[in-house]
């Protein structure tokens, strides 16, 4: 996979994950504070109750205050602290009730009653009257605490509606979020399988790949050592060729021709028909020499050996300059290689200059060969119209077995050329101990 | 006519059987050796012991060169006379062998005749007590 994916991929988790956390946060943190605020709630309501109990009790103990005792002696002290109970319990309902104007009416009728009850006059004549009275009061009291202690059972149960649905959501929101971590860690695992996976891919290719490549210069050196064999092989078969040709028909023929030389001596004129057929015989005689002469310099280069490489060379040269009649000129320094180094030089040479006269339309060609530093330095260039070494050439085999041959003599071939603008070929060899007198 | 006392320096067995046959048939001619190798040449044609008046040398040897042979005894003997008889006379060879001192060079299959017409010319200048001939027929 594309690495550059996996690292967008990565960013996009890393913010969705994140933008998660913080929604779990928001929503958990948001529960938490609604229950609070919903607990401090029911604290307030609770309260509610208690308050308007003091109330009741406040307005008993206050009527009964009023009410003078047996002994005919009022408590001027218990109604006073009646009174301020009552007024606190007012107060604490008058806050609580400020911000919830809809209980407004059922506070301000229980206000009105309270103050009515203990604004009444005391007639303290009958006192069963006087029980009656105070029972009527508790009773109207009750009745009008009713709506309140209504609506706050009301106002419990919503907000315990409230608590239950906020604990919901929390609990939902952590089911959710073990829900998506699981679902998460599930992602990630097969995300790293899948990576791993994929790194024993590579990893398996990668080993194809080497064994591939061992494989290829194995066969690149095998099929190197190949082409040497059957060049060297070639080259041998060639010579061996050669000489047997030289040899043995040679001298067959030569010892033919001096038979015939003899046998004309000995018909001296006497015979003019047999001296015809002897002058075919000899033509033919001759014909077989020269066709012998032309394989067995095709075959091998026999002046190498009598003359040596430099005059090898300047002859080649020559000749190839009157066929072509291309200007050659050759720079030649005797060097010291052994025999197979000279055909090779011969045979690099030779190719060089078929090239030339087939492709090059060169009208000069330049040959050069010198020693340096241990090396033989062989070049042939020409001015023709070259040729683009990337693409394939028409003598690409020609010049591949040349690489070979040269190779195999350890030594290295460049070809360097450009369309328009000529062809050098040069070859470097290692050269022999010494240069040969 | 005197006979030319004549060393051959060739490596086939079967064209020296036939050379010396037809020479010795044909033309005024006495085969006093003959070697297959350069040092075996070098050697004979070295000992002052060893006259000959033709040497006929061909290019190819069993081992080393006729060329070789004509650089060591060229300047040996004035009188003797060094004649190349090859199966390889291209222009190039044939300057090399008369730079090294040939008189002439033959070719082994085309010019027996010419060889011939030389050595009679070369008889006929000893016989009559006259110089060496000159470089002799002009070979095709």
């Amino acid at each position: 996979m594309d690495p550059a994916l996996i690292g967008r991929r990565s960013h996009l988790a890393f913010a969705l994950a994140g933008i998660a956390a913080a929604l779990m946060v928001f929503i958990s943190e948001g529960a938490h504070w609604q229950s609070v605020r919903t607990l401090d709630r029911l604290d307030e309501m609770a309260a509610v109750p208690a308050d308007l109990q003091v109330l009741q009790w406040g307005l008993v103990d206050a009527l009964a205050a009023r009410q003078p005792k047996a002994n005919g002696a009022v408590a001027p002290e218990a109604g006073r602290d009646a009174q301020s109970r009552i007024t606190e319990a007012f107060a604490a309902l008058d806050t609580y009730y400020l911000d919830r104007p809809e209980a407004r009416p059922s506070l301000t009728a229980l206000h009105s009653l309270v103050t009515d009850r203990l604004a009444t006059p005391h007639t303290g004549a009958d006192r069963p009257g006087q029980a009656e009275s105070a029972d009527a009061a508790m009773i109207d009291l009750r009745r009008a605490s009713a709506d309140l202690l209504q609506r706050e059972t009301a106002s419990v149960a919503q907000a315990r509606v409230d608590l239950t649905r906020t604990l919901t959501l929390g609990r939902v929101g952590v089911a959710s979020l073990s829900l998506l971590c699981l679902i998460a860690l599930g992602l990630y695992l097969r995300q790293s399988l899948a990576l791993k996976r994929q790194q024993q891919t590579v990893q398996s290719l990668l080993r194809v790949e080497r064994d591939l490549e061992v494989e290829v210069a194995q066969r690149t050196a095998q099929l190197t050592d190949l082409a040497q064999h059957l060049q060297t092989a070639r080259e041998d078969e060639r010579s061996r060729l050669a000489r047997d040709l030289h040899d043995e028909l040679g001298a067959l023929l030569t010892s033919a021709k001096l038979d015939a030389a003899r046998i004309k001596s000995r018909l001296d004129g006497n015979a003019p028909e047999a001296l015809e057929r002897l002058a075919h015989l000899v033509t033919m005689l001759n014909s077989g020499i020269a066709l012998k002469r032309r394989i067995i310099e095709d075959l091998r280069p026999s002046a190498l050996e009598a003359l040596g490489l430099v005059a090898t060379l300047e002859i080649l040269g020559r000749e190839f300059a009157q066929s072509s009649g291309i200007t050659v000129q050759c720079d030649l320094a005797p060097v010291a290689l052994a025999r197979s180094g000279d055909l090779v030089v011969y045979r690099l040479v030779q190719e060089a200059i078929t090239n030339i006269s087939k492709y090059a339309q060169a009208s000069h060609t330049w040959v050069t060969m010198a020693e340096r530093e241990s090396r033989v330095e062989v070049s042939v260039r020409d001015d023709g119209v070259g040729f683009d070494t990337m693409a394939t050439a028409h003598s690409a085999y020609g010049l591949m077995g040349m690489r070979f041959r040269v190779q195999a003599e350890l030594g290295t071939l460049s070809v360097v050329s450009a369309p328009g603008r000529g062809t050098l070929i040069s070859m470097s060899l290692p050269a022999t101990a010494a240069v040969p007198g | 006519m005197r006979q030319l006392r004549t060393y051959l320096v060739e490596d086939s067995a079967v064209i020296r059987e036939g050379l010396i046959a037809t020479l010795e048939e044909l033309g005024p001619i006495h085969v006093v050796g003959s070697a297959e190798d350069e040092v075996t040449a070098v050697c004979w044609l070295s000992q002052p012991a060893n006259q000959a008046e033709l040497v006929i040398v061909d290019i190819f040897l069993r081992t080393g060169s006729g060329l070789g042979v004509l650089r060591t005894v060229a300047t040996q003997a004035p009188m003797r006379r060094l004649v190349v008889l090859s199966n390889y006379t291209s222009p190039e060879m044939r300057r090399r062998c008369l730079e090294l001192g040939a008189a002439q060079v033959f070719d082994k299959s085309n010019d027996i005749e010419a060889l011939l017409t030389y050595c009679a010319a070369m008889a006929a200048a000893l016989g009559d007590g006259e110089a060496p001939p000159g470089p002799g027929p002009q070979s095709p």
